[in-house]
């Protein structure tokens, strides 16, 4: 029955808007209807509920509702009926059209209305015809989506005079379901029930699915033929829908990688340095992200939800500028010699590490979803995730963004030019050292935003960072060096390929064989995907 | 002169490095013990053609042939290098952290393999070579210095000898001139023409000094392709020629 | 014959470490075993161990001079060699265990009893006899390290490229070794070690025998690191490393020099991984970390690369500081680590044997020409 109690609920709390508008008169013409309740056997309560039902009042329902339950008692001395709710060592009487509080009782001086199971039933029934014919569509949909649960065989008749009179196409779609999902538990005829497949089929998720398996089992004929080949139909669907969600799983890590890989593709791809620290600007940005939650959670909790949005420019400029420092303090004396830079960034990637270790303590720090970044959505078989999608959105942008600064303004013009012909540039009048100090910012600063993003859907520790940096390299190195486009392609190509591998070999096993499928990449194509193929240059 | 007679032999090569088109059909055949001089401007498509002889470029198309049978295009550097073409870079490349001793003992032919030269004990013979090249390309009191150490001119020498040293069929130099005073120059000029008297020599160069030094059969690439061919007064006077230097 | 190869490049640097090492192999656990425990004089039981460590860090850093410093490979995965050699190890140490795990079982070691297996696997048939597994510390490594170098090699993957891969390559055999299902007890790897040839691995006598071996094996190395370094075929190597496209011109096949040097360096770090195992009682996936293997170079640089010598002293100097620090001021040692590669990359590009001589060579007033007459010295590789 808990179906029925949380669509009730449901109801109560739609009606308790709508219910405002029906007028008190309207109320008080049902109140004999509902006092005759009091009198009469079984049969005579089975009609009584019957004429409630066609009042098609949605005030009826909770009164049925307790009816079913057993809460409603009527008052000995006044025969008048009550919805009730044991309160010490009586009763409290609650009005059963107004809800009004209307008193106490002992219980001596009230009666139960007895219900038995045929009684059940029709209340059952009537609640479902009172609730598919409320003026409320969504209630009415939550009601048809009751009965496609239930599986009632009992509601076909009012989902029938339901179907007649629904003028919204959404819904009269669920009540056809659920009228196909009673045809089928009822002895109904052939073509009935062949119908009733059809309109399952047509549905084509989980739900109608187990309900059309459990169906074949006991089926015959070309009932059975039928029930088959819906299924068979269902699957495909549903294996159509299985790779769309891998798919965007896929892109969601992909964007995950994304934001992790743009930052290096700057430092790494254009400029040629090894960061191995650049994991650490993510770690820091998700940690300026903490620290903006705190600072709001202290003294501005109202902001919270912009929580996030301070955290972006604020994260930007500390990445950025811990990045300048490193460049203008290690990296500039390093320049040309790869694999030396790679060792002293490592060190420094230590020395972060280590100093938000101490500063913050070795644990995870809790860092909250803004209220626009929690719950789901559904689109179709699909269930999608607020923050995942706002962090894909948040990638691409942030992608668009770069290419916009790289390609459009003299910034970007500067840094192609330094990074193609340092002397010529220099010789310009291009201030080569400030460009590369602003660059590596640029890259840091992304880095930096990639951490707020990610503080979204990751552990907010000192180790935050090393997770990311070997798989941000494979992606930078995958898509090839210097091209951001193939920055992009393999980001998002790694992480599908991950998502559609996982099923069939295990999280683990499946980023192992991503590891060796890039290490075999690399063989064939060693200079990435979208590699610039150019003039032989000198030995 | 035919494909089995020639000892290079380069027939309609082509090579492109994204839509840029750095050889465009080029054809070019080298007889056993002919010296020949490449010029043209830059661009022309000459470090390209020793990048496609020597297996670091593959072509596109055609048909390059070492000896008349064997085909380089299916053959990596290391062994193009064993089959017999030697070759000088444009910058001087010499093992810089070897002494000049080492850069020689390393360029001398020997068994290439990991193992015997594991296993290498230097013979007598080799000691003498060694002598000899050392005094060929006057370095003989710099034998233990580091070639880091050298002079740019004593680097060119010395990638010389190391070419001498790996004494092949052919050599292949690449601007042996760039960055030498004249005096150097003239001398180099006269080294190359002793070793053609024993070698096969392809030299590129820019300095017409040099090319007129040599005296011999000038070949003018321009835009990946043969413009003239003859002796040099013969190519200077070839008004497409003198089109491409002056840009006209 | 190979006696003479072995010996026939001995120099006084070499001579002295020799000398010394010699010395610390009879002298360590004659202390330790001869001298009573009061004397002033004796090292105790945990010493030998720690330096026992110590020596096998340094076989690993040897290992790995031996390709950066000679032929220009940053290794940053060879953690995976020394610990495939490890796990080698521990197979054999484990199956020595016999009937006394805590299930009893005389041959399924506990793991696998725990995790309901019925059958020892495979690749675990032979490990009870250490020829067989003192054969896999070599092969296991050897194999990998073939496989893996015939690849990146043979397509000429270098420099940072190949850095990042063999991180990758030490990263996915980390995930790997985590699966409880691939057999080498997942997370908690492979301890609980009894006995090791018949010895009780806990004994004083076994951690001396221990020490002396790995002090025998670093020796030994070194002989064959320095054979192959100043032989014809090291000269190819710094020829590769200096300039590697004008080596193949010269008709050198580099992938070839590139796969020897390579295959025998993960060797060596498999007999060091398979000495490190018996001294620390565990192994575990955590040795594959890329971290570690990071820190590896970090060791040969510091005492400077391409000298071998060099990679000896930094291996043990740094661990000596870390196990002092992670003792007394455990907040410091990642800031000193980290503070160590950019200082050293930064100032002491030739390590603090490049500074010796600097210091020795201005001290005798000679000018640095001679440093030549040492032949190969450490030049940047780029």
């Amino acid at each position: 029955m808990s179906f029925l109690k949380s669509f009730l609920l449901l109801l109560c709390l739609l009606t308790g808007f709508s219910g405002a508008v029906i007028a008190q008169e309207d109320l008080e013409s049902l109140r004999p209807l509902v006092n005759a309740l009091a009198e009469g056997k079984f049969k005579e309560t089975e009609q009584q509920v019957a004429d409630l039902a066609a009042t098609g009042n949605p005030a009826v329902a909770p009164l049925l509702e307790a009816l079913g339950n057993g809460d409603l008692q009527f008052r000995k001395s006044d025969k008048a009926v009550f919805i009730t709710r044991s309160a010490g060592k009586g009763y409290q009487l609650i009005d059963p059209l107004t809800h009004e509080v209307a008193g106490e009782a002992s219980r001596s001086e009230v009666t139960k209305i007895k219900v038995n199971n045929g009684l059940r039933r029709s209340i059952r029934a009537a609640l479902g015809s009172l609730t598919l014919m409320a003026k409320d569509p969504d209630v009415r949909k939550t009601a048809a989506a009751a009965i496609f649960k239930a599986k009632d065989p009992e509601a076909i008749e009012s989902l029938d005079t339901a179907i007649a009179k629904e003028s919204d196409d959404d819904v009269r779609l669920v009540m056809e379901q659920a009228r196909a999902a009673a045809v089928l538990n009822s002895d109904g005829g052939d073509a009935d029930r062949l119908e009733a497949i059809d309109v399952l089929a047509s549905m084509g998720n989980r739900d109608a699915l187990s309900l059309l398996t459990g169906f074949a089992a006991s089926a015959e004929g070309e009932q059975k033929a039928a029930a088959d080949k819906a299924i068979t139909r269902i699957n495909k669907s549903l294996a159509l829908w299985g790779n769309a969600q891998n798919i965007w799983y896929g892109v969601s890590l992909g964007s995950v990688l994304l934001l992790a890989a743009i930052g290096l593709a700057i430092t790494f791809g254009v400029m040629g340095v090894i960061n191995m620290a650049h994991g650490e600007m993510v770690m820091i940005g998700a940690y300026v992200t903490f620290m903006v939650q705190e600072m709001i959670r202290s003294s501005a909790p109202w902001l919270f939800d912009y929580s996030l949005l301070i955290a972006l420019p604020l994260a930007f400029v500390i990445s950025g500028g811990i990045g300048m420092a490193i460049e203008r303090g290690v990296i500039r004396w390093l320049y040309g010699r790869p694999l030396e830079t790679l060792l002293a960034t490592w060190g420094i990637s230590l020395m972060l590490q280590q100093a938000v270790r101490s500063i913050f303590g070795p644990t995870n720090q809790e860092v909250g979803n803004p209220s626009w970044m929690s719950g789901a959505f559904e689109l179709g078989q699909l269930t999608i995730t607020y923050n995942r999608m706002w962090i894909i959105v948040f990638a691409l942008l942030v992608f668009a963004g770069l290419m916009l600064v790289l390609k459009k303004t003299p910034f970007g013009l500067f840094t192609r030019a330094v990074t193609q012909n340092r002397r010529m540039a220099a010789s310009m009048g291009i201030r080569t050292p400030w460009i590369d100090a602003l660059t590596f910012g640029l890259g840091s600063g992304i880095a930096g935003i990639a951490g707020v993003a990610l503080s979204q859907i990751d552990n907010v520790s000192p180790n935050l960072g090393q997770g990311y940096i070997i798989d941000s390299f494979m992606v930078v190195v995958f898509g090839g060096v210097g091209n951001l486009w193939g920055t992009l392609v393999g980001a998002m190509t790694l992480g599908v390929v991950n998502k559609f591998l996982e099923p069939y070999a295990g999280a683990v096993l499946g980023k192992i064989l991503v590891l060796v499928f890039i290490i075999l990449f690399i063989q064939k194509r060693p200079r990435g995907l979208f590699a610039l193929k150019g003039r032989a240059v000198e030995a | 002169m035919t494909r089995q007679s020639s000892l290079l032999y380069l027939d309609g090569v082509s090579v492109s490095f994204d839509g840029f088109k750095a050889l465009n059909e080029l054809s070019l055949v080298i007889a056993p013990g002919e010296m020949r001089a490449i010029i043209g401007p830059n661009g022309a498509g000459k470090t390209t053609m020793m990048d496609v002889i020597t297996g670091k470029t593959k072509p596109d198309s055609g048909e390059v042939y070492f000896n008349g049978v064997v085909d380089l295009t299916g053959e990596d550097e290391a062994s193009i290098a064993e089959l017999g073409i030697g070759r000088k870079f444009q910058k001087p490349t010499v093992f810089e952290s070897h002494t000049v001793w080492d850069n020689l003992e390393l360029a001398l032919k020997a068994p290439r393999g990991p193992f015997s030269t594991l296993f290498h004990i230097i013979s007598g013979g080799e000691k003498t070579r060694i002598e000899e090249l050392l005094a060929l390309i006057r370095l003989s009191d710099k034998r233990n210095e580091l070639a880091a150490n050298l002079s740019h001119g004593q680097k060119q020498w010395l990638e010389i000898g190391m070419l001498l040293a790996q004494d092949p069929k052919l050599l292949l130099v690449d601007e042996p001139a760039a960055g030498m005073t004249d005096a150097e120059t003239m001398e180099t000029a006269e080294l190359l023409k002793d070793i053609a008297r024993t070698h096969s020599v392809v030299v590129v160069e820019h300095d017409m000094h040099f090319i007129r030094a040599l005296g011999v059969k000038v070949t003018c690439l321009a835009e990946g392709s043969v413009l003239a061919e003859g002796s040099l007064d013969h190519v200077s006077a070839n008004e497409r020629v003198v089109e491409v230097y002056l840009g006209r | 014959m190979m006696t003479s190869f072995l010996f026939r490049t001995l120099d006084a640097r070499a001579g002295i470490f020799i000398g010394l090492m010699l010395a610390a192999i009879i002298l360590v656990p004659a202390l330790n075993l001869l001298v009573p425990e009061g004397s002033t004089f004796h090292v105790p039981t945990y010493a030998v161990t720690l330096m026992g460590k110590y020596l096998t860090y340094a076989l690993l850093a040897l290992s790995v001079d031996l390709v950066w410093g000679y032929c220009g490979i940053l290794s940053l995965g060879h953690g995976a060699f020394f610990a495939l050699g490890g796990y080698a190890m521990g197979m054999y140490l484990m199956r020595q265990i016999g009937t006394r795990g805590v299930y009893g079982d005389p041959i399924l070691p506990d793991f696998m009893v725990f995790l309901n297996w019925k059958e020892l696997p495979w690749y675990w048939y032979g490990f009870d006899m250490f020829p067989f597994a003192a054969l896999i510390v070599l092969l296991a490594p050897g194999i990998l390290a073939f496989v893996f170098g015939w690849f990146a090699f043979r397509s000429r993957v270098t420099g940072v490229y190949l850095s990042i891969i063999t991180q990758a390559l030490t990263y996915a055999l980390l995930l790997a070794f985590f699966r409880n299902d691939m057999g080498f007890g997942g997370n908690n790897g492979l301890t609980d070690f009894k006995d090791i040839l018949g010895f009780d691995i806990q004994a004083g006598t076994t951690r001396a025998g221990l020490f002396a071996a790995s002090g025998l094996a670093l020796v030994v190395c070194f002989l064959i690191c320095r054979a192959v370094t100043r032989s014809k075929l090291g000269k190819v190597l710094v020829a590769v490393r200096d300039a590697e496209s004008r080596t193949r011109f010269l008709g050198y096949r580099v992938e070839h020099y590139k796969l020897f040097v390579w295959t025998l360096s993960a060797m060596m770090a498999g007999i060091a991984g398979a000495l490190y195992v018996p001294q620390v009682g565990i192994i575990n996936p955590g040795e594959f970390a890329p971290a570690n293997s990071i820190e590896v170079v970090i060791w040969v640089a510091v005492g400077g690369r391409g000298t071998l010598v060099g990679a000896v002293l930094g291996a043990i100097l740094v661990n000596f500081s870390k196990t002092w620090f992670t003792a007394a001021l455990p907040e410091i040692w990642l800031f000193a680590l980290g503070g160590l590669f950019v200082v050293v990359t930064l100032f002491l590009p030739k390590g603090l044997l490049g500074l010796m001589d600097k210091g020795w060579s201005a001290l005798r007033r000679r000018p640095a020409k001679d440093t030549a007459a040492h032949g190969a010295e450490p030049q940047p590789a780029e």
